[in-house]
């Protein structure tokens, strides 16, 4: 009997993507278990939005293979079907329904019909209230249900949409810069969350602020022009002489953040 | 019509050998000549009078000439005396005096028509009998007329009259065109000439001469005679006359072939000719919609203040240094800077009022700017009125160039011209100056940019009034090829747009291969749809090609979008 | 959650009531000789203007729920109004000028000889005589044109603006075709000169009033409609996708699906607005189709209000109401006057005439001290 094939819950396998001869993903190499959190780090222009975009169907790679649990092929799916396979994507700035209510915010969310029929004669079941509220709950944000999304602050609008992501039962979260823009405190308890997320989830982080990435990081993954320079624990990358090379200064900037 | 066939055989007849001896008679007096058309026209016989007309075409007296041209249009009349003597035709002559009476003169002797007293008579017209005349008088007064007018000083006059009596290939004007073909020194008119001869002689009957007259159609490009010889080709046996048929034949092959590179040439021409007047029309909006990602619907209204400024300009210059051809040379070089300057004017007075305050809604600035275009168009119809204006050429805009049978209007030339000139002066100003380097930091950037220490208010207030400018600038240039009136701006908001969509916004290159592809698709597609149809598929084919380029054909460069 | 107040439910079924039987009354029942009496023409005006506000909730429904600007509106009310346009044109019979079988303009456009096999009735006219024909093709064919467009446009993800100007350009070709003779609609002069509907005579005041009343029905329908979509999951995605569609399209939905389905509906409504609109203005021809009439019809939204329910309808009657009045005393100063109030509702007023409530009590409450606790100041002593 042979050892059964490892499943990863994220497979990408040399995968490329060109934009007008500019190479944003160059023969990228990307593997994730399941119920893992990793961070990924690396310059600007480094590929990581992108590398959210082709996970999330919305740009096409021009080579290589996405496979999602072990399974399924990414790459000819579109964004709407990736996300019913239970991929959510939180976008760096923070987008929520500016004219709904917090509560409605989530019900959208919620996992559950999709179609236009379903969503025309759709009503509010007991079940899904409950629901609603215990998310709300997590999200620290219950007090605030009835209130519309537009009048909360940037912070408790990373985390309305980190609940709507949540709302939707993923098995992988992708999370792009969720601190940007946040105080040190509201930085904090967004680490505490994704934290209590992992194991759960898998979770994918992207991340620039450093002082974040000590606080959440199980193993980080540092892009680099497309492709991935290393990969090992925070201490181990922030050692490493390459990326000492490409990410000179950025490194020296994160403790002066601590202060 | 039913016309007895004997006098009308005669009638031919007389006439061959009227027009045969015609030369020989050239000699015939001028009172002679008088005193024939006076009987002439006394006569009852028409065989007669057609004989007599035939044989006035060398007279060169202006009375028997006028007369003539009177007696073909019923303006010849005749006074028969009381006493019952011959009667005398005459002609009016000069204006009808308050009375509507008009001075009279004999077409015997060019005098004046004198009562019993011997005092010159003045008549008037509701009083007269008129001269008799038939239609096939009428006909011979025409040849007679045309012919002399191949002879005529006028140049149009003399190419008109030559196409139009060598496609009779009538063998009896053959010595008339050969006369003339030693004197003519227009170039031009000598190919018309040397046309008229071939064909004429093509309508023969003996083969040498008609297999020459082939080969020297198909040397000349006689695309006239194109459709004659394929109704030849059909009739000459191949059997019988072999060498005709294959002159025939091998004229058509020259022919076609050179018809087929004339449609083309003239078709490529047109196409970028309209593709000039696109991207003319849409340069400006490139700048304002494309870098700026403003809707500007009031787009269309700027062309038409730069058209109106043109014609304002024009006013101005005829006003104070008078209407004379000089000055309607010059306005337009004042009118195209004019143009820009008051467009632009325009459009940073919308800048400031309406636009700035729309940058992060887009929809709203193309909402308000469409009201902004109502405003203008009824301002311009309340000051300048509801009918087109007159915005003049000035000469060197006038007229076309030909270049094998193909047409090349000055004005289409001049437009593309403009559109490479104005195509340049951009580019330079986006890549060679400050101004340039800012606006494409803003556009790319606008918080760094402004971080940086780049005046982002006045880089977009500059960058709009650039825009509108150029849209008036093409104002002025589309005055000198289409209407001017309140409407002109409608006419072109829709294709501009659609030019700067399918070009990518915010795409130099972009615009103008957009312009190309369009000018050219809409003639290619013309001949076979017509115009509306060709305009119509256009826009179809659009609105299909963008499935496949939702970002058009030059999109920047498409990264992860957020939000 | 956003269920409509009480009191707008109570101001619509009171404007109903007025609309639909006093009004009628006015007109029928109370002798001409009455300062009261409302005449048989301001009837038809107040029709035309119901069908404005049907063919502004369906604008509504599109760019103030859905965040989706259609400059083609027009093009679906048009297409409605010329399905059962042709239908009437029909009925007129041996009652035209030149007492043809087939009407007026397809004897002088010489259509007996292009199409000699039906006596000059092109083919696709001839379904037409049926009444329940022409009925469907009010709803069918607005939304076979927007299906067909909406799903290459949605498809491809044009939007914004984008999607405005091809709309436009769709509805610019439109126009261009309708203008020619042999796509036998009547060219520029379109369909007109009807005489009866329904076996009645269309001049004759009851005929008027039916209509009127009809075109008033349909409005109270197409709001409750409207009215009801706004409290569906459907309209808070409608709402979703016009504030943020990445998002939407991200939780799984297929926002190409749901703006095709909201596209096709906005083209029904306004289709069935425009086969009203026909019988009771008496003519149909391409200039109702063109962008700038679907330009006028967001006017409407804009003036009353979009995203609101009532504010399009408000903007639909009292735009026009005012044009009514302006051409007959300014003419030449009503597209200054308009022109100018879009710029000046654009700039000042994006929520429109219902949204200045609103805008008083904001105003009122920033200069009065925030009742309540006071919140933490922003600014942390550091």
């Amino acid at each position: 009997m042979s050892t059964p094939k490892k499943h990863f819950i994220l497979a990408m396998e040399g995968v490329s993507k060109a934009f007008d001869g500019f190479r944003a993903i160059n023969d990228l190499n990307f593997y994730m278990d399941e119920g893992e959190l990793r961070v990924i780090i690396g310059p600007n222009g480094a590929g990581k939005s992108t590398m959210l975009d082709l996970i999330t169907g919305r740009t096409q790679p021009d080579r290589g293979r996405i496979e999602y649990g072990g399974d399924t092929d990414l790459t000819r799916l579109n964004e709407y079907e990736i996300a019913r396979l239970g991929i959510g994507r939180k976008f760096q700035t923070p987008s929520v329904y500016v004219d709904h209510t917090v509560e409605e915010n989530i019900w959208l969310s919620l996992r559950g019909g999709r179609g236009v029929w379903s969503c025309l004669f759709a009503r509010l079941r007991p079940a899904d209230r409950d629901r609603i509220h215990a998310l709300l709950d997590t999200i620290g944000l219950a007090d605030r249900a009835r209130r519309k999304a537009g009048t909360l602050s940037h912070g408790q609008k990373q985390w309305l949409e980190i609940g709507m992501l949540l709302a939707q039962e993923p098995r992988l979260l992708l999370v792009d810069e969720p601190a940007a823009g946040m105080t040190d405190n509201e930085t904090e308890r967004t680490g505490e969350l994704l934290l209590s997320l992992a194991g759960k989830h898998s979770i994918v982080v992207i991340e620039h602020d450093m002082v974040f990435v000590r606080q959440i990081a199980r193993t980080v993954t540092v892009l680099h022009q497309g492709s991935i320079l290393c990969e090992g624990t925070v201490d181990q990358v922030q050692a490493d002489e390459r990326v000492k090379e490409v990410y000179l200064g950025r490194k020296k900037k994160a403790p002066a953040t601590v202060a | 019509m039913q016309v007895p066939r004997a006098p009308r055989f005669l009638a031919g007849l007389f006439l061959r050998v009227a027009l045969a001896l015609a030369p020989v008679i050239a000699g015939l007096g001028d009172d002679a000549a008088r005193a024939k058309l006076v009987g002439a026209v006394l006569s009852e016989d028409a065989a007669e009078q057609v004989a007599v007309v035939r044989d006035l075409v060398s007279v060169d007296d202006p009375v028997v000439l006028r007369s003539l041209a009177a007696w073909r249009l019923g303006n010849l009349y005749v006074w028969s005396p009381p006493d019952g003597g011959a009667g005398q035709p005459f002609l009016l002559e000069g204006a009808t005096d308050a009375e509507g009476k008009s001075a009279a003169i004999r077409v015997a002797d060019g005098s004046p028509l004198r009562d019993a007293a011997g005092t010159p008579v003045r008549v008037v017209v509701a009083d007269l009998s008129v001269a008799d005349t038939s239609s096939k008088v009428r006909r011979a007064i025409k040849v007679v007329l045309d012919l002399r007018a191949v002879g005529d000083p006028d140049p149009a006059v003399r190419r008109d009259a030559i196409v139009k009596l060598g496609q009779e290939q009538e063998p009896d004007y053959l010595p008339h065109f050969e006369r003339r073909l030693p004197l003519e020194a227009d170039p031009g008119i000598r190919r018309s000439l040397a046309e008229a001869i071939a064909f004429t002689r093509l309508g023969g009957t003996d083969p040498a001469v008609r297999i020459q007259a082939v080969r020297t159609l198909a040397e000349l490009r006689s695309i006239n005679s194109l459709g004659y010889l394929r109704k030849l080709r059909g009739q000459v046996s191949p059997v019988a006359e072999p060498e005709l048929r294959r002159a025939v034949e091998s004229a058509l092959v020259v022919l076609e072939d050179y018809v087929w590179w004339g449609t083309l040439f003239g078709t490529a021409f047109r196409g970028f000719s309209l593709a000039a007047v696109l991207l003319v029309a849409s340069l400006g909006l490139a700048i304002t919609f494309g870098l700026m990602g403003v809707i500007n619907m009031a787009h269309g209204e700027l062309i038409m203040v730069g058209a109106y400024t043109a014609y304002v300009v024009q006013n101005l210059f005829r006003s104070s240094f008078g209407g004379s051809v000089a000055v309607q040379d010059a306005y337009f070089l004042a009118a195209l800077p004019a143009s820009f300057v008051t467009a632009a004017l325009v459009g940073l007075v919308l800048e400031r009022g309406i636009i700035r305050f729309l940058y992060r809604r887009p929809l709203e600035s193309m909402l308000a700017t469409w009201g902004v275009s109502l405003v203008l168009q009824q301002l311009f119809r309340h000051v300048f009125g509801a009918a087109n204006v007159q915005v003049g050429s000035p000469r060197w805009l006038s007229g076309s160039w030909v270049i094998s049978d193909v047409l090349l209007a000055y004005n289409r030339i001049f437009v593309i011209g403009f559109a490479f000139a104005i195509v340049g002066l951009t580019w330079l100003l986006m890549t060679r100056t400050s101004l340039g380097l800012q606006i494409r930091a803003v556009m790319q950037n606008r918080a760094m940019a402004s971080a940086l220490g780049v005046r982002t208010e006045r880089v977009n207030m500059l960058t709009f009034a650039f825009g509108s400018g150029l849209a008036g600038m093409a104002g002025a240039c589309l005055s000198q090829i289409g209407n001017v009136g309140p409407g002109l701006g409608q006419n072109y908001v829709v294709d501009c747009f659609m030019i700067v969509v399918l070009g990518g916004v915010g795409s130099l290159p972009g615009t103008v291969s957009a312009s190309l592809g369009v000018g050219v698709t809409d003639q290619i597609l013309q001949p076979w749809l017509g115009a509306v149809m060709g305009k119509i598929s256009v826009l179809a084919a659009i609105i299909l090609f963008l499935q496949w380029r939702p970002a058009g054909l030059f999109a920047s460069r498409g990264r992860g979008l957020e939000g | 959650m956003n269920s409509p107040t009480q009191r707008e439910y109570g101001v619509v079924a009171a404007i109903a009531v007025i609309g639909l039987v006093v009004l009628p009354l006015l007109n029928g029942a109370v002798p001409e000789s009455s300062a009261l009496h409302l005449t048989t023409f301001q009837l038809g005006v107040f029709g035309k203007y119901l069908c404005y506000a049907v063919l502004a909730l369906g604008v509504n429904l599109l760019w103030g729920q859905t965040g989706i600007l259609s400059l083609g509106q027009c093009l679906f009310f048009a297409l409605g109004g010329y399905a059962l346009g042709m239908h009437l044109m029909l009925l007129i019979g041996k009652l035209g000028q030149y007492h043809a079988d087939i009407p007026d303009f397809m004897v002088f456009l010489e259509f007996p000889k292009r199409y000699p096999s039906t006596g000059g009735l092109p083919p696709h006219w001839i379904p037409f005589r049926n009444l329940g024909f022409a009925l469907a093709a009010v709803v069918i064919v607005p939304a076979l044109v927007a299906t067909a467009f909406g799903w290459l446009a949605f498809r491809s993800r044009i939007k914004g603006v984008y999607f405005s100007i091809l709309s436009q350009a769709l509805t610019y070709a439109a126009t261009l075709l309708f203008f020619r003779n042999d796509f036998t609609f009547g060219g520029n002069n379109g369909l007109t000169d009807f005489k009866v509907i329904l076996g009645h005579d269309v001049n004759q005041p009851a005929t008027k009033r039916a209509l009127y009343i009809a075109s008033g029905l349909l409005l109270l329908g197409t709001y409750a409609f409207c009215r009801w979509l706004t409290t569906t999951k459907f309209g808070l995605i409608q709402r979703a996708i016009r504030d943020s569609e990445n998002r939407v399209l991200f939780s799984g939905y297929a926002t190409a699906h749901f703006k095709l389905f909201v596209f096709v509906v906005a083209a029904v409504i306004a289709g069935l607005g425009g086969a009203l609109y026909v019988p009771q203005v008496g003519i149909i021809n391409p200039s109702d189709m063109g962008t700038d009439k679907s330009l006028e019809a967001v006017v409407w939204c804009a003036v009353g209000g979009r995203g609101s329910i009532v504010g399009p309808i408000l903007g639909a009657i009292g735009v026009n109401a005012l044009k009514s009045y302006a051409t007959h005393s300014f003419a030449e100063q009503w597209p200054y006057f308009l022109g100018i109030l879009f710029i000046l509702v654009t700039l000042f007023l994006p929520d429109g005439l219902v949204g200045i409530p609103a805008r008083v009590r904001g105003l009122l409450a920033r200069r009065r001290p925030p009742a309540g606790p006071t919140p933490p100041p922003s600014s942390s002593p550091s």
